[in-house]
């Protein structure tokens, strides 16, 4: 009796061995797995619409800043400044508002309420402004340049098909406009005179 | 006391107490001044820091490269400030220095694995591309024929110069490409290649190419066929004399690379290495610069005034 008790408790510990020792998966789920590549746009769009308003809520306005970039060059390239990328250029996230002077080829020439004038570049979004500015994307936490450029063409695809092509239209010379976005700035050279503006949001006042 | 001059003499006599660190400088080739200065920069850097540092030329040879890399790890260099022939026929230098414990910095060039290098410090040259189709857009009024120079073909940053170049430029129906082909970053392949694809499309507007060399090149065909007032050229590098063109109106726009950056860079992470840290970013961007009529004073050969 004792013996066949045994033989059971044997027979049933390499039953659980040997179901626990092999695994089935599908062909085609383990081929998935191994060519899982970075999904850009998804992580563009969490980071365009779940992580980026809050930074861009707590953006200082483009009026405020041009004048400490004047005065305090250095601590406010410290202070507001990101980049992914070894180098003097830096990016800013901004927010403000103004009226449409122009509208060209570039995009809308705003005179902002401080007087400053910028170009919200409407027509060539492209580039690194929007992914760099919050400091929120880390580059440590990527092995693969391609994905972060991905990132970049994403987010920027997201503003150009999502935010401007259904504004645009309304907008017209002398329209106040509301709006958020990014600057480049170079520390080594810098240019103050018609800042060139990545929108982020741009809407008509109301 | 006696402990105390013991320990003096014991450290005195030691090899890798009184020996300073040494840093090799191994660099795909010496036969252009763009990699010259690379090499001779990152060595420089090293030596500022106390280091012996030794320039190898692998001559764009990968077989060469194997040499240097023996060479390198036999006389017990201790870190490798590293410029590829190859992304892919490098890793498997990079791994046997690895294995031997030797910490190597990529500069510029990028190796394709994420987990043999310490380090990969490279121009961010698809970003640097996108800023340039932007204005190569801007300057065509988004239409017109173009050619393409690439680069050798087998070498990332051709494509990575292409692909941030086309992200922008194939979204501009107007713009059609009627010719890409390689020109190897060489000049006069440059100036060969434009000659013969004007012989078939003589009505071109522009020609991008993936480096400087090929821009001189393209340049120097097009005077040749008297269209070099017609006929807009754009490089990548910021070598001296396209940084000159530029100024003189030649050259529409460059991109300025920034090799004494990176030098400086893989130098420090070398340094920061011998001191203990261990975790570096795998692959790190450094910025590319776009140089045109407007900010061209700004600049000089191999980067900022």
């Amino acid at each position: 009796m004792k013996k066949s008790i045994r033989y059971v408790l044997l027979v049933a510990l390499a039953l659980i061995i040997g179901y626990n020792s092999v695994y089935f998966k599908k062909l085609d789920e383990v081929k998935a797995g191994a060519g899982k590549t970075f999904d850009a746009a998804g992580y563009a769009n969490t980071y365009f619409y779940k992580e980026l308003p809050a930074e861009t809520a707590k953006a200082p306005d483009i009026d405020k800043l041009i004048p400490l970039l004047k005065t305090d060059t250095a601590n406010t390239f410290k202070t507001y400044g990101h980049a992914l990328a070894i180098g003097t250029v830096k990016y800013f996230l901004i927010k403000g508002s103004g009226a449409v002077n122009n509208i060209d080829d570039n995009g809308l020439t705003v005179s902002t309420t401080a007087g400053n004038s910028i170009v919200l570049g409407t027509s060539y979004v492209y580039g690194n402004a929007v992914r760099d500015a919050s400091g929120l994307v880390d580059v440590n936490k990527f092995s693969n340049t391609m994905d972060l450029n991905n990132i970049s063409a994403e987010v920027d695809k997201i503003i150009r098909n999502k935010i401007l092509l259904p504004v645009m239209p309304q907008i017209k010379k002398g329209s106040r406009v509301e709006f958020t976005g990014a600057i480049a700035l170079n520390q080594a050279h810098l240019q103050l005179d018609g800042i060139e503006v990545t929108p982020v949001s741009l809407k008509i006042a109301q | 006391m006696l402990f105390i001059a013991i320990i003096a003499v014991a450290c005195h006599n030691s090899p890798q107490a009184s020996q300073p660190k040494k840093v090799a400088v191994i660099v795909s080739t010496l036969n252009n001044p763009w990699f010259v200065f690379l090499a001779q920069t990152a060595a420089a850097e090293a030596k500022k820091m106390g280091y012996e540092t030794k320039i190898f030329d692998s001559q764009n040879n990968t077989a060469l490269e194997a040499d240097n890399f023996e060479n390198a790890i036999v006389s017990g260099y201790n870190a490798i400030l590293f410029n590829p022939t190859d992304a892919n026929g490098s890793i498997v230098n990079v791994t046997k220095a690895k294995t031997a414990g030797v910490p190597v910095f990529c500069m510029d060039r990028e190796v394709n694995s994420t987990t043999v290098a310490t380090s990969q410090i490279l121009s961010d040259s698809y970003s640097g591309c996108v800023e340039m189709g932007k204005y190569f857009v801007q300057t065509l009024h988004k239409k017109g024929k173009y050619v393409e120079l690439l680069g050798i073909v087998a070498d990332n940053n051709t494509w990575a110069r292409s692909k941030g170049f086309h992200s922008v430029v194939d979204d501009y129906p107007g713009l059609q490409m009627v010719a890409q082909q390689s020109a190897d970053f060489d000049r006069n392949k440059g100036l060969e290649v434009l000659e013969s694809i004007l012989q078939a499309h003589p009505d071109i507007d522009a020609v991008f190419c993936g480096n400087d060399a090929m821009a001189m090149g393209a340049y120097q065909a097009l005077a040749a066929a008297g269209k070099a007032n017609h006929v807009k050229v754009f490089g990548f590098d910021g070598a001296e004399d396209v940084i000159g063109y530029v100024k003189d109106g030649k050259i529409s726009a460059t991109a300025m690379q920034f090799p004494k950056v990176m030098a400086q860079t893989a130098a420090k992470y070398a340094d920061e290495y011998f001191k203990g840290k261990r975790t570096f970013p795998q692959k790190i961007p450094v910025a590319v610069e776009l140089v045109t009529a407007k900010n061209v004073n700004d600049y000089m050969a191999y980067g900022k005034k």
